[in-house]
């Protein structure tokens, strides 16, 4: 009877409540260990097999990368994950940095666990249900933990946001990927309108006339830069560089209302990306030869190629 | 520690954080960019630190422009707001740049938004990720002493410096163009017809033509020797369909000055990749 036979309602699973009794007390150590900011047992226990070779080890990385990790003595160790699912209670923009930062610091446990020395390999990712809108989201990240060969198991891996490929790379540079640094900010402009107008009717201004709304201007500059300030420290807390590679920003106007007659803007930065550790000035030449290829690209369908030129 | 090639010669703060002696970096000298680590590699390679993100915005308001529904023409008022909002967003990131003592700014991006909210206004940024040369070469700024601006990667730069040329900076040129409805009885000539509107073929001939002109005229006021990586948009910022700007934009360069600070050229070798 099997699956197809409880789907269709035949004859009743004669292990359902074996199996609920095993869904709820998983459920129940993965509150547990979220309360207390741990990882449940069976996910140690799993961990701990993979560190000690009972279970094999476990790599998101390409092949190439695997390759490159092999003439470096890296090794990959496991899988590692953390994820965060956050209610904005009172800023969309500031939770973006919370939720990260408690998904890195979940994923860096499973590293330590593995013994690793870093997480390369590192994807983001975010989930979203269409009917909560803005107001909640999961904020995911998993990567490959590593060990580098001679080094003892760190207190604390890496995090390097990019590819096992890149980090060799980095590495042979004399440069190290460490963590995800994120400045998020916001802030509000009362009384938009009401400054838009001034400006229009001013001596010197007409309506049909070019003109910068420089209130607005200073407004967003502020905001960005104060981002950038949260993105330097966060930055300074992992490393001496970032290269914040991922930006939003967003301006957005409210109508009047009761409390706000006449209207407010609202905008919001958020700037994010790999944290390095390097020392300025101290630069060990990667040697780059260039090269040209003869590979041609692949000839296309004759429908992608219209949309161009035909 | 030799026994790992990976570790041969890694500075010795690196080591430490990869086995978790040290925890946290340093709280002064940071620097932030928008950088991918290779543009982040090959920038160093040139013999240039990334200092900071710099970045320029500015709202505008766009005033209000009358055209000929039947006529070709440009829209003066548009094209100079065009232009005047991102000369203010460029002009903004560069004093920033100036601020931090950079040579110059790699990696620029101009951006135009629209706002859901109001039609005439756009939203201008310009942002890169100034540097400045390792050993303090003075010869690597831009016009009259300021740092230079480009829109290179960092790999493009590395590649501009092995030519034996240097970036001067980001020049620009828009023309906002109305191109002019076709009236009835011209329109009714044309059925059944394979032929060129001639009408339409100007407009844009004509609206390209005048980006680019506004384009090297900066250039060449620079001092430039050429421009390079010359690209040319085409948008319709929530105007009507017949509004069309056409922008071209790409970074002035000159050779550089100092004969002892060209690098070597790099001549390509010829490869053919297996891996893809």
């Amino acid at each position: 009877m099997g699956l197809l036979g409880r789907i269709i309602g035949g004859t009743p699973d004669p292990d359902a409540a074996k199996h609920l009794a095993e869904q709820q007390a998983r459920d129940a150590a993965w509150q547990t260990a979220l309360d207390s900011g741990r990882l449940p047992d069976f996910v140690v226990k799993r961990l701990a097999d993979t560190r000690a070779h009972k279970l094999p080890w476990v790599s998101t990385t390409s092949i190439g990368s695997l390759m490159a990790m092999r003439t470096h003595g890296i090794r990959p160790v496991g899988m590692v994950s953390g994820n965060c699912w956050f209610n904005f209670g009172f800023s969309w923009t500031k939770g973006h940095a919370a939720g990260w930062h408690a998904a890195i610091e979940r994923m860096v446990e499973e590293a330590v666990i593995l013994g690793a020395n870093a997480v390369v390999d590192v994807r983001m990712k975010v989930s979203r249900l269409a009917e909560l809108g803005r107001e909640q989201m999961d904020f995911a990240v998993y990567g490959t933990a590593v060990t580098v060969d001679s080094l003892p198991p760190s207190k604390k891996p890496l995090v390097a946001t990019v590819s096992a490929l890149e980090f060799v790379r980095l590495l042979e540079a004399g440069i190290v990927p460490v963590g995800l640094a994120i400045g998020a900010h916001y802030d509000w402009l009362y009384q938009p309108a009401y400054m838009r107008q001034t400006a229009m009717n001013s001596l010197t201004a007409a309506p049909y006339m070019n003109r910068e709304m420089t209130t607005i201007s200073q407004f967003v500059n502020r905001v960005r830069q104060a981002a950038y300030g949260l993105l330097a420290s966060d930055g300074a807390r992992l490393g001496t560089g970032v290269l914040a590679r991922t930006q939003f920003s967003e301006l957005l106007y409210f109508e009047p209302e009761e409390n706000y007659p006449a209207g407010r803007c609202m905008y919001r930065h958020i700037a994010m990306g790999t944290a390095v550790q390097h020392e300025p000035g101290m630069h060990r030449p990667v040697k780059v030869k260039a090269v040209f290829s003869v590979q041609d690209k692949p000839m296309r369908q004759s429908l992608e190629i219209t949309e161009e030129v035909i | 520690m030799s026994q790992n090639p990976a570790l041969d010669g890694l500075p010795k703060h690196a080591i430490e954080r990869l086995k978790g002696l040290r925890e946290s970096g340093q709280s002064e000298g940071i620097f932030t960019s928008d950088l991918s680590v290779n543009e982040f590699l090959m920038v160093r390679e040139a013999g240039f630190e990334p200092i900071g993100l710099c970045v320029g915005s500015c709202i505008y308001h766009m005033g209000i422009q009358y055209g000929q529904w039947s006529q070709n023409q440009e829209l003066n008022v548009l094209s100079q707001a065009m232009y005047h909002a991102r000369e203010l967003a460029m002009t903004r990131m560069t004093e920033e740049a100036q601020a931090v003592a950079a040579d110059g700014v790699v990696g620029v991006r101009l951006e135009v938004k629209r706002l859901e909210w109001d039609r005439e206004i756009l939203e201008f940024m310009a942002i890169g990720t100034a540097i400045a040369h390792s050993s303090g070469h003075p010869g690597f700024k831009g016009p009259q002493g300021r740092p230079f601006t480009s829109d290179l990667s960092g790999q493009d730069f590395w590649m501009l410096l092995k030519a034996g040329h240097r970036p001067l900076e980001m020049v620009m040129g828009s023309c906002v163009y109305h191109v002019a409805h076709q009236g009835f009885l011209k329109s009714l000539g044309n059925i059944g017809r394979n032929t060129e509107i001639t009408q339409f073929t100007q407009a844009m001939y004509d609206a390209r033509e005048l980006a680019m002109e506004r384009m090297q005229n900066e250039a060449h006021e620079a001092g430039a020797e050429g421009i390079v990586g010359v690209n040319l948009h085409e948008g319709s910022h929530n105007w009507q369909p017949h509004v069309i700007e056409f922008f071209a934009v790409g970074t002035a360069v000159k050779p550089i000055e100092d004969q002892s600070v060209i690098p070597e050229p790099a001549s390509p070798q010829i490869v053919i990749p297996v891996n893809d």
